[in-house]
């Protein structure tokens, strides 16, 4: 089995967040960046198909030169080969655009990528990609299964879970609960120094469109400082929530 | 939020830029790094310290390590954690290739070790100790010895330890009685080891001892201490573990580091302990002394990472608890007006900048420090090796003490911040301050370092330490002269180094007279003194590198993190730097007060 592991670089959400050129751009200066968590959930998933069933991973990432540092940790926990398309990432369906060309030319089983991105929480690009490809698509993925060809797969659900079997090829989009948050993977010394050695593969982007640019950035406002009331005080608590915070 | 307790961002300006980690990549050694796979490392490092160190650092000190049965009960955190380092590379990371070791280098390791020491400074040392253990049976054990021993301590299933205080001989290790008596295969050992750190827990498979002690009829004092590999359990023929006749008779209760077991040892009450021998006999203590710089980075590294946990921890406090006003340009308070947050009161910034100077200063040093342990030993020319190795001598005890000493007063400053709360268990500030408090004491107390420091390396090779040392101050001056905005404080340093030698030349006659009590009485005036110094070099060093990137205009870090540099090492010459006035007062003071006077006068 051949699986495509796709990763965001986002983030780490301990970053503090500021916008340039007129709120416009996102300033990138002294941030942080981590695999999307979801991304990293299905990454573990499959280093489990590769321990269990011999299967290859590969992982790819959109981005400049500036993301190779975490497919590099990717390669680190396990993964055999990694891509970079080198562009941009823009919207989400020129990111699954990208994403299908190199499915195409890589005959991949199954294709993993987090059911949104912890930055633009957008959750288009599996269920686009899985459109361009015209495969079986499964998202908010928390449990997979594969024996042969045949799926079983777990869907989260409102209030509840689904079971669904389908079949290879598949595109999954994938969160937490394909594996528990406690069994993710760091990589170790060894991991690192041989992933120096492994394939980075950079492939240039295909003509694709790009559908939307950001026209302006907005941060929520800051919270407020919090007000204390004494306990006998009870209708000053009611006029400041009427009043003030406006929530009753 | 999490609680943040490293800043990383610091970590990798000061390893990366200021100390110019390539600088180490780049020897032959080191071919198989670069600085993506360190930095990679180095976040798993965090990652790993995320989830195995810090939650468990409250619980602890909560529920301390103890005695019960003959047994040492710790923190089932403790067994996992030696495994998953283990797993992680941190045991072997030092190590040659062909030992199962990584080849890392020194101040990468040290930056690792750091990392974790700043989440739960209860947990590394486990790992430390048996790193250490495994160092000398590399270096100076036999082929059976490291075959039989060190692999399973590489992989953490093993413990290991350093046994040398007794009863009767901690500093004086020339007092030690432990007893070895030659036996059929090997050794047999009977004696009585405490302050044991690691030194058993219930869950080890087996802890691997290493233990000073005196074959019989060896000369007395240093000259007759032999190393000797003594396992909790020893194998059978048929391989079985069994065990070895170590018993642990008790603990210590400490104020601090609770979760890091400290026991009282036995060896060979029932006749049946059996050692075998490191090396030759009777070099036992030179092997161990061998191994002492990394142990003394190691400490200094520790009480560094424990004032920056605290520096973070008080900061956090200080930017969300508001209490009490600004004062208007009356001079009074507008009650009327919401409180502030206490980071704005100008004594609480005075607090903090401290800390900020002192945590980063101390880690500075260590890196520092480790950068010079990694280029005495790997650098291609022998010359620059002896270089290296006599400026790492140079900073081995001031790097053990800066960081211990003024990082105990920097904690001190970061519980003050918390007010009333700094002094309860619901705030984790009065942690780090009961935890730090051993640093100064752990692996040659302040007061030996002092003396290691004026005694034996200020003094060696004729004052060569101190001359290589002070051209390598002498170049950052130099540098900081060139940049307008640094020139000041260019000169002020310079006019602290001139200092520094007008006090050795008050001092060092008293060597040419042989009266090295008078010379070695004010030792730890003076060590206070030139760490002073040193740290305010490494403050113009950073503050050189932030000024750069800021003219530059690099983008790896914010303008606030370089100017928040800049800012750091001016209070440091504000604030820090000018008490090495009235400490050189005292050192060129000619009244004696502390040599020959009489013990009665203490009634």
């Amino acid at each position: 089995m051949k699986i495509l592991v796709c990763i965001s670089n986002v983030p780490d959400t301990t970053s503090k967040i500021n916008f340039t050129e007129d709120d416009t751009k996102f300033d990138t200066n002294g941030v942080q960046f981590v695999i999307n968590p979801n991304d990293e959930f299905g990454l573990t998933r499959a280093m489990w198909f590769k321990e269990k069933q011999g299967a290859t991973i590969h992982v790819v990432s959109v981005g400049e030169v500036s993301v190779e540092p975490t497919l590099r940790k990717a390669l680190a926990i396990g993964a055999d080969e990694a891509i970079r398309i080198n562009t941009i990432p823009t919207d989400g369906l020129f990111v699954a655009q990208q994403l299908a060309e190199v499915v195409k030319n890589g005959q991949y089983d199954l294709i993993i990528a987090g059911r949104e991105s912890i930055d633009y929480n957008g959750g288009m690009v599996p269920g686009i990609l899985a459109t361009l490809l015209d495969i079986n698509f499964i998202n908010t993925c928390i449990g997979l299964e594969i024996e042969g060809d045949a799926v079983t797969a777990i869907r989260e659900i409102d209030g509840g879970k689904e079971t669904l079997a389908t079949t290879l090829p598949l595109v999954v989009g994938g969160q937490k609960g394909l594996v528990e948050e406690s069994e993710l993977r760091i990589p170790n010394m060894r991991g690192i120094m041989m992933a120096r050695k492994k394939v980075l593969n950079v492939v240039e982007p295909t003509d694709s469109i790009r559908g939307t640019e950001d026209a302006k950035f907005e941060k929520p406002a800051p919270k407020g400082a919090v007000k204390l009331v004494d306990s006998d005080k009870i209708e000053e608590l009611i006029d400041l929530l009427h009043n003030e915070a406006k929530v009753i | 939020m999490a609680q943040q307790y490293v800043d990383m961002d610091t970590l990798k300006f000061l390893l990366y830029r200021v100390h110019d980690l390539q600088t180490v990549l780049d020897q032959a050694r080191y071919a198989d790094y670069d600085q993506a796979s360190v930095d990679l490392f180095l976040n798993a490092t965090k990652d790993f310290s995320d989830k195995e160190l810090f939650p468990f650092f409250r619980e602890m000190d909560a529920a301390p390590a103890h005695f019960k049965e003959g047994e040492i009960i710790v923190h089932p955190q403790v067994e996992k954690y030696m495994k998953k380092a283990g797993e992680m590379g941190l045991i072997a990371a030092l190590f040659d290739y062909e030992v199962g070791g990584l080849q890392m280098p020194n101040t990468v390791v040290s930056a690792a070790a750091y990392i974790q020491e700043t989440a739960n400074n209860h947990l590394p040392g486990y790992v430390g100790l048996t790193n250490g253990a495994a160092e000398l049976i590399i270096h100076f054990g036999s082929k059976a010895l490291n075959e039989t021993y060190v692999p399973k301590m590489l992989t953490g299933d093993w413990g290991g330890t350093m046994c040398l205080t007794e009863p009767q001989a901690g500093s004086s290790l020339s007092d030690i009685i432990t007893v070895a008596e030659q036996a059929e295969d090997g050794y047999t050992i009977s004696g009585q080891k405490i302050f044991i750190s690691g030194g058993d827990y219930r869950e080890a498979e087996n802890i691997v001892h290493l233990v000073l002690a005196r074959i019989k009829g060896a000369p007395a004092g240093t000259k007759g201490i032999s190393l000797f590999v003594v396992p909790k359990k020893r194998r059978t023929e048929n391989g079985d573990l069994i065990s070895n006749d170590v018993n642990t008779v008790g603990d210590f209760q400490k104020m601090g580091q609770k979760g890091y077991c400290t026991t009282h040892l036995s060896f060979g009450d029932e006749k049946d302990c059996k050692g075998w021998l490191v090396g030759e006999a009777n070099q036992g203590l030179k092997y161990m002394f061998m191994m002492m710089n990394g142990a003394r980075i190691a400490v200094g590294r520790g009480a560094a990472a424990i004032t920056m946990a605290a520096y973070q921890a008080s900061l956090a406090y200080a930017k969300e608890r508001p209490q009490g006003r600004s004062l208007t340009r009356t001079g009074k308070k507008d009650v009327s007006q919401e409180q502030t947050l206490i980071i704005n009161h100008p004594d609480v910034k005075r607090m903090l900048l401290f800390q900020k100077v002192v945590s980063e200063g101390a880690l500075s040093l260590v890196l520092l420090t480790a950068k010079y342990h990694d280029l005495s030993t790997t650098h291609a020319d022998p010359k620059e090796r002896e270089k290296y190795l006599l400026l790492l001598e140079m900073l081995t005890p001031i790097v053990k003490t800066y960081p211990s000493e003024m990082g105990s007063v920097s904690v001190s400053n970061g519980l003050q911040v918390l007010g009333g709360y700094g002094f309860c268990t619901d705030f984790i500030l009065q942690q780090y301050f009961r935890d730090i408090r051993i640093f100064p004491i752990y692996e040659g107390t302040t007061g030996i370092q002092s003396l290691d420091l004026l005694g034996r390396k200020v003094t060696m090779e004729n004052g060569k330490g101190v001359l290589l040392l002070s051209e390598e101050i002498g170049k950052t001056i130099r540098e900081a002269l060139g940049i307008d905005t640094l020139a000041p404080y260019a000169k002020q340093l310079s006019g602290k180094l001139e200092l520094s030698q007008e006090v050795l030349q008050f001092l060092i006659p008293f060597v040419k007279k042989g009266d090295y009590q008078r010379f070695l009485s004010d030792a730890t005036v003076f060590m206070e003194f030139f760490g002073n110094i040193v740290v305010g070099w490494l403050w113009l060093n950073i503050s050189i590198q932030a000024e750069k990137a800021l003219v530059s205009g690099e983008t790896q870090y914010t303008g606030d993190f370089y100017t928040s540099k800049i800012h750091a090492m001016k209070f440091y010459f504000k604030y820090e730097l000018p008490k090495t006035t009235a400490l050189a007062e005292i050192l060129t003071n000619k009244e004696v007060l502390t040599v020959a006077e009489e013990n009665s006068w203490f009634a």
